[in-house]
């Protein structure tokens, strides 16, 4: 019988383990580097040894057989880089038609070829926050990718322990799309947060018609008829119940607060503000009430509700205690967020150590991640980029990037051409800097481009 | 009813009085003269294959109103039987066109309301139409038909354009005119991830809303069909709301009939099995291109598959790489090698045992067997393609009962090649639809002396041509010119400019020339978009006799005559 028992769970162990088998999992000995570990401090000409995907041991001396073993001497390894605000690797960014499109997911349309993915991953960054637009107020459901370049299939990029999160979005861009677009509520500020919390309150009354009918069908012999299935305010169900993070699309102080207020009104704490240009104003209340703030390091005025910035803006929510991130938004910009930490170090003073953070471990917390990610600790998965020069230098170069332990970008095996998919007829393939005008635009300018800022007319 | 069984009778008889009175088929005189004297066929001594991979030589088949009556080695010609002589003919089973969209038209838009809310739009407005069937905007003598017909097909499924779930398909056998050549109407529910207006017109604008719309409808209609069910049964019940759109896809949902995705590419099929694994409906995936993507997966969920027998442009094997860097050299071949992984794809599906159909949808009849013969060079069995054009799609529609294979009591259609279907000459001379015979001229190439056009035997084709063509929107004309150089040609076309008045000019492009047949497309902008019109013919002295096919619209004939006097160059 316990013989019997035993082959159950072995049989059992097998099939968990065929199920997890699905990406492909590392492992390697990188020895004598210079660790930042980001939560331990940095230790010198230390060895890392990666066991099938996971960080199994950190220390000195230590030797592996059977695995790959690379000499990182002179080097630096950090955790890798991850991005909490980018629009990397997906076929449509905005569903730009309504003002709440909370049951819309990122996931739905993740495309596994694109080569930013990999671009990204020669900048060292080995997860990225693939997100919806900034068109509504309640935008899409977002997806946490793992840069898992060179698989076709886009499941094989989710990183599905991550918690679900949703985009949200304030100011200029909802009121331009919908007010002025579409003659439709919202037009101002307090449209978008008269829409919010709209949702909210209709959300209320969607989970009790629902617990109603459920609670009506336990009973014997009862008949419930069932109410208006609806994706869209279910979702808004599941942030109220805590199971998701927002995400805020957001610039101005006011506006900022008001959403605060609005989520302690609805017992909402699971929310992050993205670019939060003017958050400097309210850094003591994003520390008290919020999972932070994920900024620029200095781009501002393209619009006009971005004028007040400030490259100190990072180091001054670090300072109030508010957890902070750095992040991309372009194709471009995640190429080297290193550097554009650096920025914040060079303006802020911030050390290393809060630094690095901005690009690891604090974006790591905003995606709820971080006891997964974010800093080389022993038992988290084997995300990491081996560096020449210090990661917060201006002569930084990425050399190797790691996901899971599997190396997904190595600056010695960079070929010319690393697409995983070419056109059939054209040699070059047109790159279409703006979404091409069809018909029916109606008035909606475009607001999303999946480029740097010097090279088009980037508006968020 | 309740009935005296006397008077049943008798009422049965003035029923049938009257229906032989009225029925055209047994009246005494035909004043339109189009009816067939008889409705009686024997093919007689042909290489018949009956299906894939069964052929009989010398045989013969008899076919009477619409059905084939006997086919084998000994069968009884009767009397009244039309005989065609089949010696040196090749006959096949009817092509079956899986999903096509000829002679559908478009309904036109609905007019937005004043109240309009893009957040918010009336189904009709979104593009969610599932309740439409694709017959009410489908028109049997459009030229589409006759020029797939040409091509050797017999039935086709014919899908509703429009948004993302345009209507419902049907399945029609493209048979003689007096009929409605229906065979099943509301055979499968159209989807796509396509929105109306592409963009941000109304909800959904993008596949981001396009999924998740799909997937509340189908739940809702799961929950309305439940909500019907209890109100049927119970008292003291909430009416439910009838919803067309929901209502639509009840069917679905009872697995009676399918959903017919269309889609673009490997991630678009995903997309579709991903709805087909939450929602359980059964899948056919229309126009699948990159199936070696996602092969383990179509066959893991079990959907059908409907090939696009359209091939990419074949300009990138032609592309030449002496001069070029080494970057450019590479990226060539990179390009060239995922030309050819195009080509292979028919191949793999049958390696994999996926039992694939085709669809004609955006392609071009002209093409059809030179695509055949590529995806035969490139792994699929001649075996294969027949069957992708016979029992395959046959099975998949669900009408193998009747059609797909040439059998005694099925439809009569047929297609009768001059040479066996993959060899060099072959070219169709007969098809057979419904039991209705289409004869086909067969041009034959006129040996390159004597042409008497140019020198060498070369057909000459420098020069100015004035041309005509024929349009369901009137007659047009204007002039090509086209000079020599070096070894290739260019030339101009002018034509009646569609987006105001006089005439505008288009370069012509990819002019070829083999044997005395010329092809050439251009390109002409119409209202926005840029449309590429392919002409086809073959030209005998100085006359030019041939077809313009739009994509998606149609072919129509065009003619030219060149001017004379005009100096050889």
């Amino acid at each position: 019988m316990k013989k019997l028992k035993y082959i159950l769970i072995s049989f059992l162990m097998l099939a968990v383990m065929v199920a997890n088998a699905q990406t492909p999992k590392g492992s390697v000995l990188i020895k004598n580097a210079t660790v930042l570990t980001i939560t331990n401090g940095t230790l010198e000409d230390t060895d890392v040894l990666v066991e099938n995907g996971i960080i199994r041991r950190i220390g000195k001396n230590l030797t592996a057989s059977n695995v790959e073993t690379i000499d990182a001497k002179g080097k630096y390894l950090m955790p890798g880089i991850i991005d909490a605000h980018s629009h990397v690797a997906l076929d449509a960014v905005n569903e730009a038609t309504a003002p709440i499109t909370s049951e819309v997911r990122m996931a739905d349309v993740v495309d596994p070829y694109d080569v930013g993915l990999y671009r990204a991953l020669a900048g060292g960054v080995t997860i990225s926050h693939a997100m919806h637009g900034s068109a509504n107020a309640i935008g899409g459901q977002n997806i946490t990718l793992k840069h898992r370049y060179g698989s076709g299939n886009p499941e094989d990029l989710f990183m599905k322990e991550a918690p679900r999160t949703i985009k949200f979005a304030l100011g200029e861009n909802p009121t331009r799309v919908h007010g002025r677009g579409n003659g439709i509520q919202p037009r101002s500020r307090m449209g978008v947060e008269a829409v919010i919390r709209n949702g909210f309150n209709e959300a209320i009354q969607y989970k009790k018609s629902w617990d109603t009918y459920n609670t009506a069908l336990k009973k014997k012999g009862a008949t419930p008829v069932p109410p208006k299935f609806d994706t869209r305010i279910q979702t808004l169900v599941d942030i109220l119940d805590g199971n998701i993070i927002i995400h805020c699309h957001s610039y101005r102080a006011d506006e900022i607060y008001a959403l605060i207020n609005t989520c302690r009104d609805f017992g909402i704490t699971n929310i992050v503000f993205s670019h939060v240009n003017e958050g400097f104003k309210v850094a003591p209340e994003l520390a008290a009430y919020t999972m932070g703030a994920s900024v620029f390091a200095d781009w501002w005025a393209y619009k006009f509700e971005v004028y007040y910035s400030t490259a100190y803006n990072a180091a001054i929510l670090t300072e109030n205690g508010v957890i902070t991130s750095i992040n991309s938004d372009s194709g471009e910009l995640i190429r080297h967020l290193y550097h554009e930490a650096g920025k914040a170090q060079r303006y802020g003073q911030l050390d290393d150590e809060q630094t690095l953070a901005l690009i690891t471990i604090n974006p790591a917390k905003q995606l709820g991640i971080a006891d997964k990610v974010g800093s080389i600790e022993e038992g988290k998965q084997a995300d990491l980029v081996i560096f020449e020069g210090h990661p917060l230098s201006v002569y930084a170069i990425p050399q190797m990037t790691f996901v899971d332990g599997v190396k997904y970008f190595d600056i010695n095996e960079d070929n010319n051409d690393m697409r995983l998919r070419v056109s059939a007829t054209d040699i070059i393939e047109p790159i279409f800097l703006k979404e091409h005008d069809h018909r029916c635009m109606h008035g909606v300018d475009f607001f999303f481009t999946n480029f740097g800022r010097n090279l088009f007319d980037h508006t968020h | 009813m309740n009935m005296n069984p006397k008077l049943k009778v008798f009422s049965g008889f003035l029923f049938f009085l009257f229906f032989l009175s009225y029925n055209p088929l047994w009246s005494q005189s035909d004043p339109t003269g189009e009816r067939r004297v008889t409705g009686t066929y024997a093919i007689k001594n042909a290489t018949i294959t009956t299906s894939p991979g069964n052929t009989i030589s010398g045989a013969t088949i008899l076919i009477k109103n619409g059905l084939i009556e006997a086919v084998g080695t000994n069968v009884r010609i009767p009397n009244e039987a039309q005989i065609i002589d089949g010696d040196s003919l090749y006959i096949y089973p009817g092509f079956i066109d899986g999903a096509s969209s000829a002679g559908v038209s478009k309904p036109a838009d609905p007019e937005r309301p004043s109240n309009f809310d893009p957040s918010n739009p009336p189904d009709e407005n979104a593009g969610i139409t599932p309740w439409r069937n694709v017959l009410d905007n489908f028109d049997f003598k459009n030229s589409q038909i006759s020029d797939w017909r040409k091509s050797g097909f017999t039935v086709a499924q014919i899908i509703p354009d429009g948004g993302m779930l345009p209507g419902k398909a049907a399945v029609v056998v493209l048979g003689g005119n007096a009929s409605t050549n229906i065979l099943a109407q509301n055979t499968a529910l159209n989807a796509k991830f396509r929105s109306v207006g592409g963009g941000r017109g109304a909800y959904p604008g993008t596949q981001l809303g396009i999924m998740a719309k799909f997937r509340d409808l189908y739940k809702n209609a799961e929950y309305s069909a439940q909500h019907q069910r209890l109100f049927a049964s119970n008292s003291g019940l909430n009416r439910p709301e009838m919803n067309k759109t929901l209502q639509a896809f009840y069917p679905v949902i009872d697995k009676g009939i399918p959903i017919m995705f269309e889609v673009s590419n490997d991630l678009e099929i995903r997309r579709a099995l991903s709805l087909q694994k939450e929602n359980g409906f059964r899948l056919v995936l229309v126009g699948v291109t990159e199936a070696d993507m996602v092969i383990n997966e179509i066959k893991a969920a079990n959907a059908q598959v409907l090939l696009s027998m359209k091939l990419p442009d074949d300009k990138i094997t032609k592309a030449k790489t002496e001069d070029l860097s080494d970057e450019m050299k590479a990226r060539t071949n990179r390009a060239k090698e995922a030309y050819e992984n195009i080509l292979k794809q028919a191949g793999l599906l049958e390696k994999a045992g996926i039992p694939f159909g085709f669809t004609s949808m955006g392609g071009k009849n002209s093409d059809l067997m030179k695509n055949l013969k590529l995806m035969v060079e490139n792994g699929l069995s001649e075996n294969g393609v027949l069957a992708a054009l016979t029992t395959n799609p046959a099975n998949i529609l669900g009408i193998s009962k009747f059609t797909g294979t040439i059998e005694k009591g099925k439809l009569a259609n047929l297609v009768i090649f001059t040479e066996p279907i993959f060899s060099e000459e072959a070219h169709i001379k007969h098809v057979v639809a419904d039991g209705y015979i289409f004869d086909y001229e067969i041009k034959t190439k006129k040996a390159g002396k004597g042409n008497g056009n140019g020198e060498n035997g070369a057909v000459q084709i420098a020069g100015e041509w004035d041309y005509t063509s024929d349009t369901p929107a009137g007659s047009s004309d204007g002039l090509m010119s086209i000079k020599k150089e070096g070894d290739s040609y260019k030339g101009n076309i002018t034509y009646s400019n569609p987006s105001g008045s006089g005439t505008a000019t288009s370069e012509m492009k990819n002019i070829s020339i083999s044997g005395n047949s010329l092809t050439f497309s251009f390109e002409v902008a119409a209202g926005g978009m840029s449309l590429e019109v392919t002409v086809a013919g073959d030209i005998n002295d100085d006359q030019f006799s041939g077809t313009m096919s739009l994509a998606d619209f149609g072919s129509y004939p065009l003619n030219a005559t060149k001017k004379p006097n005009q100096s050889k160059r």
